[in-house]
């Protein structure tokens, strides 16, 4: 409200005074407030960084050993009762092509591909045993990215947005910086409004566009400095007496309030986007240390890296800013040559050069928040929208594995080191089928750490009390601290 | 401890603190039996719905159930029978978990203890199964009070005036008629007045101004696509599928167009709806019957789920559930008001919809599919279309079939030698040149004759002849391409022009076919006079793929045994000749290239064993299969040679029983699929088979269909209940849309729910009357348009009263008019309108606001690339191109629908990103620039520019004030940033 004062006192007089009056009663216009006056409970974090596989990573690749697959590689898989595969994946099993290795005083063992997060494993909590609901990218995408299976839904960090609102409000409250190649599956609707206000929505970057946030700087023959400056300022007086001959509508102050806004998110976002201020050996460490260098073809580790990290460092410079959600996409449609994790087709050939990339990078941004104090607030959560089979498809490829996967968890309050519900000996089902883990439970659980209430952020659209967590949920209190 | 043993444990205490609790029977009955009742019986057994001829609501019920229950004899009791697990699973309640073991050992023992209820102890029928609820009640016209007033014009005024009154409340003062003419064009045509109509408008005396203002916009072909983007916004209407893979729909647009003209030729209500639902059924052979089916076909469909994945996977039965789900949600949404989609899981919570009647509306879309079909030819010849598709199918499959059984009757014999053919292919080494050789013209027939000609400068003696056969990929076909089946070598010696040779026949194969030689070249000897013009004829051309030709790598010749070089001069005719160097032209003939084996043994090899192959094939061929296998194929021809002469027929995306099936989503030619209803909605938990049915709604009740109804019969029995005279909700629901989209406000506040979730109506009369008015004016919506446009409550002021402001700050009474903020829709074809761009052409396909990029995948749409410049794009909104899965930003901005959802209501936000996309989008920045440079254009001095631009805009003269400041602003920057501005004042945003 501080903010908010400063500004109104910059107007002149009398419209200042009823500004004042009218916007301070007016939280459904005002574009950054969020709308909990109160808490629910005490916060353990205050900001969120999601991570978000696009075409489903391995968890028996990435994260969950399975050395049972190891003695029985290449044996015909039995899964011990009927089941369907997407395509064809009910090869023999398959042990995984990579190395598994134990790291940090936990012991966890990780893949070698995803190495480098070894130096953050006591901060993360692993979820072994999520499932979902069906085989298919976009429904399954849905689900995790918006707690519905269908379209027409906020996406998760609208909620939060709409929940807690801006803590700078120089910059969009939700911002989401998608794989450079394309969308995944679903595109910007997973980080649509849907019902919630527009303010709520997902903010696409993309860093390496000239205007990487749209309409952020006007072409055209309209980016003279002081033209702008002054057009702002006429529209400014001629829009304040057009409001002020108004005085009961709050919307037309809102609206002059919001080109303010819009001019001071002009001035502080380019500068999010400038890595020029970083030292090298913050570069070299979210794998940035080889600007201007050019790549084969083929996909390979380097490039990713540099690319996902690029995305890390700018995500770890809105954290700083106050950006309340970021989310960062890894992989792009299903298109060919494949540059996702839908690796029906090989293993090896994707998965490596993507998960290399991604363990500096997001390895990278856990130590730097760290070492900020900034992990302490802020909630990384990994996730993707199912696993793969623990049979081989195409001999060296697996299939979509809806019923089990990996999500993990780190910082803002949550219990480092440990592993929270297992997959059973394959990496198929979870170990207990009847106690599985949901993206309820795990949104429930990002919403409790926030400080809300997953059951009472609700809101009445179409006749329905909708909630991030439908009908469902439970707080994971084993992964809080 | 185990489930089990947990609950025998709570059984034990639980129920001896029961006994404990309960000093008699009916106390338990009471705290104990009554509780399970009304939570696991009553939402059925109920005196309403009384199944299975059983209500649990009385005492006496039980009594007259007869063997029901006996009292003191739990074990002889029908009702404890019903409850008992049976291998963990019980009768009843019906389609739901069981009761748990407690509950049943708690109803064992009320009975044994003689099952007594107190007789005055009633329970009462959930909330849920009662209809007593404003919208479900019968419409009867209400009086229209009577308001003594000077300002009540029509009977919507005195219904809005009375209720004020009763509310201490009044109207406003009357608009300014500049408010008033800019508030009529927005809200019928959704894009303002010219300054020219303003000013004409607000000076003209006849007190019918107004009304004939309104008659006039009413009649504008604007009206339609102004409403039209309303009804499209509650339909879900998009060009694409949305979902993953998000595909175009090319052929959605005649829906859209098929809904704009329905409103401008105020098609009556009735008509307009049962055209949506079973337009096919009830109104045979007529282009709107089909066109409007769009409807049901408007909301997202999932390619993968449903052609990738098959119907008999689970996530094709997912996919094919929630697509059915999105066709009743639609159907019930738009028309009754209603959230049916509540009760896919479980009844209904809040309204009287149990899960059955849910599933009974799935059935009714049973056999349909959304898919494009075409909308204006006879129904007779679609179904000839179809008859032939289907003959098409049936010839492949039978000529199939034979393949399969000669292959079987070859048994190993054959697929042994198909390997070694097959294995010989793959060692020849193929020499070929760019240069392919002589192709004749394309014939539709195959008996068309063609010749091609090679003419010595002189005559010579030759010894052979030597033809080259052609090789070429096209359509598969490879060695031997073009090489007639039947053909002729005839030579003639010197001549005379234009007179008639003498031809001599050198070699004939036109009696019977021959076999493709492949690429092996054919030798011909020869021993006549000597020979200036060598001519090969075919008479019977080779296959293509839809036709015929005749092609030829090299003509060669021998003389006295030794090769021959084509001297200068050597001229090469033909009949005709397609002519497509380099690959084909009339001099390769004789260019001394054609098709090689490296090593022409194995070519050879694989010759010997390819005829090998053929003969025994033909040996295997039985006199039977043959017969059959010549007029399969001979119908399989005749068949496609008609569907060719049908006409295309235009398609639309509509509701579809029949299309050409892709992939796993095949067609189920009416046949409608089995609707199971499904427990907690998963499909892997079916329940009990339902059969169409339409809702009950409290007094009334329908009849059922049965399974064995057609598609049609499905679908027109929901048109027809949907348009009965007494639908309570139809007619209140589309009233009240178009009060709403009249005042801001609709008389129900949730236009999507009139039932217990949603909001009560403000004015319950007015919108009964409404209601009959509409329907008793045959369905006219102009009718009600003018009725309410014409109301003083529509043309009265929007200012502000303090008083009022306190006592009903929403506005609900309608003390004032609304202001508004513009659509998004209605922005951007003002912003076209102002800087003289608009391109008012109507109808067809839409035009694209992004650059379309990997269209054969997941289309990318990179709306960043977007030339605002492109004049194609200048059109009004309703005719762009909707995006589902990555809707336009700058629409989204601006709160445009979002077309995954039903949009009964725009939101109208204010963020700081709605502020950059006014003031930077480059659509925004060329229209600032196309604004000044046609007020330039049109006004010399500066002054007058300003003045103009405001005009242009606002449709007024500036202030005094106004105007110094953008002189200012315009000498120090040019007219473009004063119209950058223009543009973005609240003003040109807000309606009064």
């Amino acid at each position: 409200m501080l903010q908010r004062r400063e500004f109104l006192s910059k107007l002149n007089g009398s419209i200042a005074g009823l500004a004042l009056a009218t916007m301070e009663n007016s939280a459904s216009d005002a574009s950054t407030s969020g709308v909990l006056e109160q808490l629910h409970f005490a916060p353990k974090a205050r900001q969120v960084i999601q991570l978000f596989m696009a075409g489903a990573a391995s968890h028996i690749d990435l994260w969950d050993y399975k050395p049972w697959l190891e003695r029985h590689h290449g044996e015909p898989s039995d899964f011990g009762e009927p089941i369907e595969a997407f395509q064809n994946g009910l090869g023999p099993w398959m042990k995984s092509p990579f190395r598994f290795l134990p790291f940090g005083q936990s012991g966890k063992m990780l893949s070698e591909v995803v190495a480098p997060l070894g130096a953050c494993v006591d901060d993360i909590a692993f979820v072994h045993n999520m499932v979902g609901k069906t085989g298919v990218h976009s429904q399954a995408t849905y689900l995790q990215a918006t707690g519905f299976e269908r379209p027409g839904f906020p996406g998760v960090g609208a909620w939060v947005s709409y929940a807690l609102g801006s803590i700078n409000e120089d910059l969009p409250t939700f911002i989401v910086l998608p794989d450079h190649r394309g969308f995944a599956s679903n595109g910007p609707k997973n980080w649509g409004a849907a019902f919630l206000p527009a303010s709520t929505q997902g903010t696409t970057v993309f860093p390496q566009r000239s205007n990487p946030i749209d309409d952020l700087e006007p072409g055209d023959g309209f980016d003279n400095n002081e033209a702008q400056q002054d057009s702002l300022r006429l529209l400014h007086n001629l829009n304040l007496t057009h409001a002020s001959s108004r005085p009961d509508d709050s919307r037309l102050l809102a609206r002059v309030r919001a080109y303010e806004l819009a001019a001071s998110m002009q001035l502080a976002a380019p500068d999010v986007f400038d890595l020029s201020d970083e030292p090298q050996y913050i570069l070299d460490m979210y794998g940035l240390s080889r600007p201007g260098v050019g790549y084969p073809v083929e996909i390979n580790a380097a490039e990713e890296a540099e690319y996902f990290g690029r995305k890390c460092l700018i995500a770890r410079r809105l954290i700083e800013r106050g950006v309340r959600f970021v989310q960062i996409w890894s992989g792009n449609d299903n298109s060919f040559p494949r540059r996702n994790w839908d690796s029906h087709e090989n293993i090896v050939r994707d998965h490596e050069p993507l998960a290399r990339g991604m363990a500096i990078a997001t390895s990278a941004l856990i130590q730097d928040l760290k070492q900020r104090g900034l992990l302490e607030n802020t909630i990384v959560h990994w996730t993707t929208e199912f696993g793969r089979l623990p049979s081989s498809q195409s001999g060296v490829g697996r299939d979509h594995n809806p019923f089990v996967f990996t999500n993990w968890l780190c910082g803002g309050g949550v219990n480092g080191g440990l592993t929270y519900g297992e997959s059973d000996h394959w990496g198929y089902k979870p170990l207990d089928r009847s106690r599985p883990t949901q993206v309820y439970d795990i949104h429930a659980t990002i919403l409790h750490l926030l400080g809300i209430d997953h059951t009472r952020l609700t809101v009445l659209h179409d006749g329905i009390d909708r909630r991030l967590t439908d009908v469902h949920g439970r707080v994971l209190n084993e992964l809080i601290a | 401890m185990n489930y089990r043993n947990f609950c025998l444990l709570w059984l034990l205490f639980g129920s001896l603190d029961a006994r404990v609790q309960a000093s008699s029977n009916d106390q338990l009955f009471e705290s104990q039996i009554a509780p399970i009742l009304q939570a696991r019986c009553i939402s059925c057994h109920n005196d309403q719905q009384n199944a299975g001829d059983l209500s649990l609501q009385h005492s006496w019920q039980l009594e007259d159930s007869g063997s029901l229950l006996t009292p003191g004899n739990a074990e002889t009791s029908r009702l404890l029978e019903a409850i008992e697990l049976h291998d963990g699973e019980a009768q009843m309640p019906k389609d739901a978990a069981p009761l748990s073991i407690t509950q049943i050992e708690l109803i064992r023992e009320w009975i044994n203890a003689g099952a007594s209820w107190e007789p005055e102890f009633h329970l009462s029928a959930p909330l849920s199964t009662s209809f007593d609820w404003w919208s479900f009640k019968q419409i009867t016209r209400p009086s229209v009070p009577t308001v003594d007033d000077m300002r009540v014009s029509n009977p919507v005024d005195a219904f809005v005036l009375s209720k004020l009154r009763e509310n201490q409340l009044d109207f406003s003062f009357a608009a300014d008629r500049r408010s008033l003419i800019r508030r009529l064009y927005f809200d019928l045509l959704g894009s303002p007045p010219t300054y020219d109509e303003v000013a004409k408008f607000v000076s003209d005396e006849d007190p019918q101004a107004y009304e004939r203002l309104v008659d006039r916009l009413l009649a504008s072909e604007h009206y339609g696509e102004r409403w039209a983007r309303h009804w499209l916004d509650v339909v879900k209407y998009a060009d694409t599928c949305g979902y993953d893979k998000d595909k175009l729909r090319n052929n959605a647009w005649p829906y859209r167009d098929y809904i704009i003209r329905s409103f401008n030729d105020d098609k009556p209500f009735v008509r307009f709806v049962q055209e949506q639902v079973a337009g096919d059924a009830l109104f045979p052979g007529q282009a709107d019957g089909i066109l409007g089916l769009g409807f049901i076909a408007a909301g997202p469909w999932d390619f993968i789920g449903h052609v990738e994945v098959p119907e008999t996977k689970l996530d094709g039965l997912v996919a094919r559930n929630l697509d059915r789900d999105d066709m009743v949600t639609n159907c019930i949404n738009t028309f009754c008001s209603l959230t049916i989609q509540c009760a896919r899981c479980h009844d209904h919570k809040f309204d009287p919809f149990t899960q059955r009647d849910y599933y009974e509306l799935q059935a009714i879309f049973a056999a349909v599919d959304r898919a494009e079909r075409s909308y204006d030819l006879d129904p007779l010849l679609v179904e000839e279309k179809f008859r032939l598709q289907a003959s098409v199918k049936r010839c492949r499959e039978g000529l199939k079939a034979i393949d399969e059984s000669i292959t079987a009757a070859g048994g190993e014999e054959l697929a042994t030698l198909r390997r070694e053919a097959e294995a010989a292919r793959k060692e020849i080494d193929f020499a070929l040149s760019p240069e392919f050789g002589y192709h004749s013209g394309l014939s539709e027939t195959q008996d068309n004759l063609k010749w091609v000609e090679v003419q010595l400068p002189h005559e010579v003696e030759l010894s052979s002849i030597i033809l080259h056969p052609c090789y070429d990929d096209f359509a598969g076909i490879r060695d031997g391409f073009g090489f007639p089946l039947r053909y002729q070598v005839t030579v003639s010696g010197d001549f005379i022009e234009n007179q008639s040779s003498d031809w001599r026949i050198a070699f004939d194969r036109t009696q019977t076919d021959v076999p493709s030689p492949g690429i092996q070249a054919i030798e011909i000897p020869y021993s006549g006079p000597p020979v200036r013009r060598i001519r090969v004829t075919a008479t019977k051309l080779a296959p293509r793929k839809d036709d015929f030709n005749f092609a030829l790598a090299e003509l060669s010749i021998k003389c006295r045994g030794q090769d021959f070089v084509w001297p200068k001069g050597t001229h090469v005719s033909a009949l005709d000749s397609i002519d497509a160097p380099v690959r084909w032209a009339r001099n390769n003939l004789i260019d001394g290239l054609w098709p090689k084996a490296s090593d022409p043994d194995s070519y050879k090899n694989w010759i010997v064993l390819s005829r090998k192959l053929e003969s025994f094939l033909r040996e295997l061929e039985s006199q039977d299969h043959s017969t059959h296998k010549e007029s399969l194929q001979k119908e399989l021809a005749s068949a496609e040679e008609a569907l060719k002469q049908l006409p295309e027929g235009k398609m639309v995306y509509a509701a579809a029983t029949h299309f050409l099936p892709q992939g796993n989503f095949k067609p189920t030619s009416g046949i409608p699929r089995q609707i199971n209803l499904l427990m907690r909605g998963e499909v892997n938990r079916p329940g009990d088979v339902v059969d169409p049915g339409v809702l009950s709604l409290g007094e009334q009740v329908f009849e059922k269909l049965t399974s064995d109804a057609s598609d049609s019969d499905r679908r027109s029995m929901l048109a027809k209940w949907l348009t009965q005279a007494d639908h309570p909700l139809l007619w209140r629901s589309i009233a009240n849309r178009l009060w709403q989209y009249h005042f801001g406000a609709g008389i129900v506040s949730t236009p999507n729910d009139f039932g217990r979730m949603g909001d009560t109506p403000t004015h319950p009369e007015l919108l009964d009357w409404l209601a009959c008015e509409l329907r008793d004016a045959g369905g006219s919506l102009k009718h009600i348009h003018r009725l309410i446009v014409t109301s003083w409550t529509y043309r009265q002021s929007s200012a502000s009263h303090a008083d009022y402001l306190r006592t009903d700050g929403e506005n609900r009474y309608l003390w004032r008019m609304n202001r508004r903020r513009l659509e998004a829709e209605e922005i951007r074809d003002s912003m076209l309108q102002v800087a003289n761009l608009l391109n008012n052409k109507m109808g067809g396909p839409g035009f694209p606001l992004f650059e379309l990029e990997k269209t054969e995948h997941s289309p990318h749409f990179e709306y960043y690339k977007y030339d605002p410049n492109n004049p194609d794009s200048h059109r009004r909104s309703i005719y762009r191109f909707v995006v589902r899965s990555q809707p336009n930003p700058w629409m989204m901005t601006l709160d445009c629908a979002d077309s995954s959802q039903s949009t009964p209501r725009r939101s109208e936000t204010i963020t700081p990103l709605h502020a950059l996309t006014m003031f930077n989008n480059r659509f925004n920045l060329m229209i600032a620039n196309r604004l000044a440079s046609y007020v330039s254009e049109q006004r010399t001095d500066l002054n007058a520019q300003i003045e103009y631009s405001v005009q242009l805009t606002l449709q007024r003269m500036p202030t005094r004030d106004e105007q110094v400041q953008l002189l200012a602003h315009a000498e120090k920057y040019g007219l473009e940033d004063v119209c950058r501005v223009l543009i973005n004042l609240s003003e040109f945003v807000y309606l009064d």
